[in-house]
């Protein structure tokens, strides 16, 4: 039985210092965050771990990854993100990301999609609802972001662990940190790219996309619209569950996430 | 001694109750324009304009304007169109705007343009100030406050070069860029109107101010943390070569006179209507600077440079929160009868030796028959006072002492 649980390392980029957790064994599986940062190993980490090499990046200028001073976009954040894969030395991989980082991981497919194994969505950002609007989680500020996050925040076992006491003044620091580098990239236009919907029918990888019944922050219409531009995906829907399936729903998530990738 | 008179030109026609159920129960921003009447809106600007007109007439030496979006604390959402209106309706006074939020404009060549006709009109009479803007001004406008600063910074050196510089050239910056930047208007003040900078005290900008030789106006803070902002403004000044006097500093205070102390204690407390007494703080946080608005590695490097030697403001939360006993108990809005101003406004100058005084006479519910009236009296009483006190506490303002 391989370990699951990871190794810490910082690996440098375009002269950006990166944080990155690894773990496990198997094919190699990219986890981007969203715009909560890092929030290290938790128990969906551990769980693909047992199939994959997970690679958990801190995307640059979150936590302990600095920003080169020219990455001010999110296509920079997508070019910078290829580059970090070139230096891991992954030509062949899976991405996952929730939210923006399943909007980044897309805009990664997008440019170069012959690195691409696997893509799987996770509630993300990156396509404009028709009918909906993504929620403005800045305008709602953090705390009124978290009581959007949940369904049911009792069903988020880590809960506590995350969030149950109060942030130390350097926990404090870094999530201010966070939110002015997740309204720095993604602030205009609002969490999505224009372009995305005619770039997606390009891919021609399996794409699994999974989504909260209940999201309240990116509506289940846009997990829609990815199923409809992107050949070949499959949507999945999670009952009783928001914004944070692989927080709320672990094993229901991971169970999702390991089928896909044994049946594709 | 520079005397300007100010009014935020407040909108109070609400009720706390109405702010409460606003997103997030803020006064700024998102609290609903369905709350703004426009018959009583046409009538509140023509006032203001009167007093403004007013107030040139009777002597003071210059009208300051500011601009705020998405508020009904103050109706000047395009401060410039006031400005012109008084380029062309008064004759005297410095037409004085505090300022033009230099971030939001995503054509600061067109502002230059703006100015530049406001100073035409007037005949020399603009002092152009900047600001970054509060939180507010970002959202309102949806300009990313993580280039708050920087974008304050190019905009300015770009509207200085269109001025100053014969066109055409051609700009590429960070944040703007254009092909052909030659406005065919230019200022008719040489090199450039004035430039004044108004604040509450951002180290930063501070330094800045003093790096650039331009006046920074203390926008009403606490008089002992007013005195360490100026020790970082002189340290700053000093590095470049200059002592710094009451030339390169201004302080804005309210300031309100009665016929006798009662009758300004009891119309005096309407400042706070509309401000803390309908729900004007506290504001959510993040609307008045969200995320990245402030620049955290120089705020913490000038913080910790100048920590030891600035002190918590007394009352923390600032005028609005104090509740009105204890505002007028610490002389922070300084009010009564025109004997009891001067006195008090001696006792503020002689501490803080400002070489601008902002005069914020009215404002929330104090109605236009009593800022009439506390005018008047400034004219008899109160303005030719300061002007000699001005003089004998050697105040010398920026017109007449190059900053």
């Amino acid at each position: 039985m391989p370990t699951t649980e990871p190794h810490e390392q910082f690996i440098e980029v375009a002269g950006a210092k990166i944080h990155l957790l690894k773990g496990g064994q198997g094919k190699p599986l990219v986890v981007l965050h969203s715009v909560d940062g890092n929030l290290g190993w938790r128990s969906y980490h551990r769980q693909l771990a047992q199939q994959f090499t997970v690679y958990a990046p801190t995307l640059p200028g979150f936590g302990l990854s600095q920003r080169p001073p020219w990455l001010e976009t999110f296509p920079d954040l997508a070019r910078f993100s290829l580059w970090l894969l070139q230096e891991l030395d992954l030509p062949q991989v899976s991405l996952l990301g929730h939210f923006i980082g399943g909007w980044l991981a897309v805009e990664m497919a997008v440019m170069c999609p012959q690195i691409l194994d696997r893509l799987i969505l996770v509630d993300a950002a990156g396509i404009q609802p028709q009918q909906g609007e993504i929620t403005d989680i800045f305008l709602h500020g953090q705390e009124g972001t978290r009581k959007l996050m949940y369904f049911d925040s009792q069903q988020v076992s880590e809960y506590q662990e995350l969030f149950g006491r109060k942030p130390t003044l350097e926990e404090r620091e870094i999530q201010a940190q966070n939110q002015e580098n997740a309204i720095r990239y993604c602030w205009k236009p609002y969490m999505y790219d224009r372009s995305l919907p005619w770039l997606l029918p390009r891919l021609r990888v399996p794409t699994l996309i999974i989504w909260g019944r209940e999201d309240q922050i990116a509506p289940l219409e846009c997990g829609e619209l990815y199923r409809q531009a992107i050949p070949g995906s499959r949507l999945e829907v999670i009952e009783r569950c928001g914004h944070c399936p692989q927080l709320e729903k672990p094993e229901e998530f991971s169970r999702l996430v390991q089928e896909f990738s044994l049946k594709t | 001694m520079f005397l300007m008179r100010f009014t935020e030109r407040a909108y109070v026609a609400y009720s706390a109750e109405d702010v409460q159920n606003s997103f997030r129960n803020a006064v700024r921003l998102t609290f609903s324009n369905s709350h703004f009447n426009p018959a009583l809106g046409a009538d509140l600007y023509n006032e203001y304009l009167d007093e403004y007109e007013y107030s040139d007439e009777i002597g003071f030496d210059g009208m300051m304007l500011n601009e705020h979006h998405n508020t009904p604390t103050c109706m000047g959402a395009a401060m410039n169109l006031e400005a012109a209106i008084l380029a062309r309706t008064t004759k005297r006074g410095k037409i004085i705007l505090l300022g033009n939020p230099l971030p939001i404009f995503d054509n600061p060549v067109r502002l230059a343009e703006e100015l530049a006709e406001i100073d035409m009109i007037s005949r020399g009479r603009l002092v152009s100030g900047f600001v970054r803007g509060t939180g507010i001004e970002s959202w309102a406008t949806n300009t990313n406050p993580a280039h708050n600063r920087e974008r304050f910074q190019e905009a300015h050196d770009l509207v200085i070069k269109t001025w100053t510089t014969p066109g055409p050239f051609r700009w590429e910056g960070k944040h703007y860029q254009f092909r052909v930047v030659n406005p065919f208007e230019r200022p008719l003040q040489k090199p450039h109107p004035p430039i004044w900078i108004p604040g509450v005290g951002s180290p930063e900008t501070i330094v800045w101010c003093a790096h650039h030789h331009y006046p920074y106006v203390y926008l009403e803070t606490d008089p002992q943390v007013t005195l360490d902002l100026m020790s970082i403004y002189a340290k700053a000044a000093r590095e470049v070569g200059y002592e710094p006097g009451p030339q390169n500093f201004g302080y804005l205070v309210r300031i309100h006179v009665q016929d006798t102390d009662e009758k300004a204690y009891e119309v005096g407390e309407g400042f706070l209507v509309g401000n803390a007494g309908v729900g004007r703080v506290p504001l959510p946080g993040d609307f008045m600077a969200p995320p990245g608005y402030n620049s955290r590695e120089a705020t913490k490097k000038l913080l910790d440079q100048y920590r030891h030697s600035l002190r918590p403001d007394p009352l923390y939360g600032g005028v609005d929160a104090a509740g009105w006993e204890k505002v007028v108990e610490s002389n922070r809005v300084i009010i009564g009868n025109p004997d009891t101003v001067v006195k008090k406004v001696r006792q503020m100058l002689t501490a803080l030796r400002p070489g601008i005084l902002g005069v914020w006479t009215n404002d929330g519910t104090i109605s236009h028959k009593d800022t009439m009236r506390c005018l008047q009296l400034m004219e008899k009483e109160v303005l030719p006072a300061l002007k000699e006190m001005g003089k004998e506490l050697n105040l010398p303002g920026p017109f007449e002492q190059a900053p």
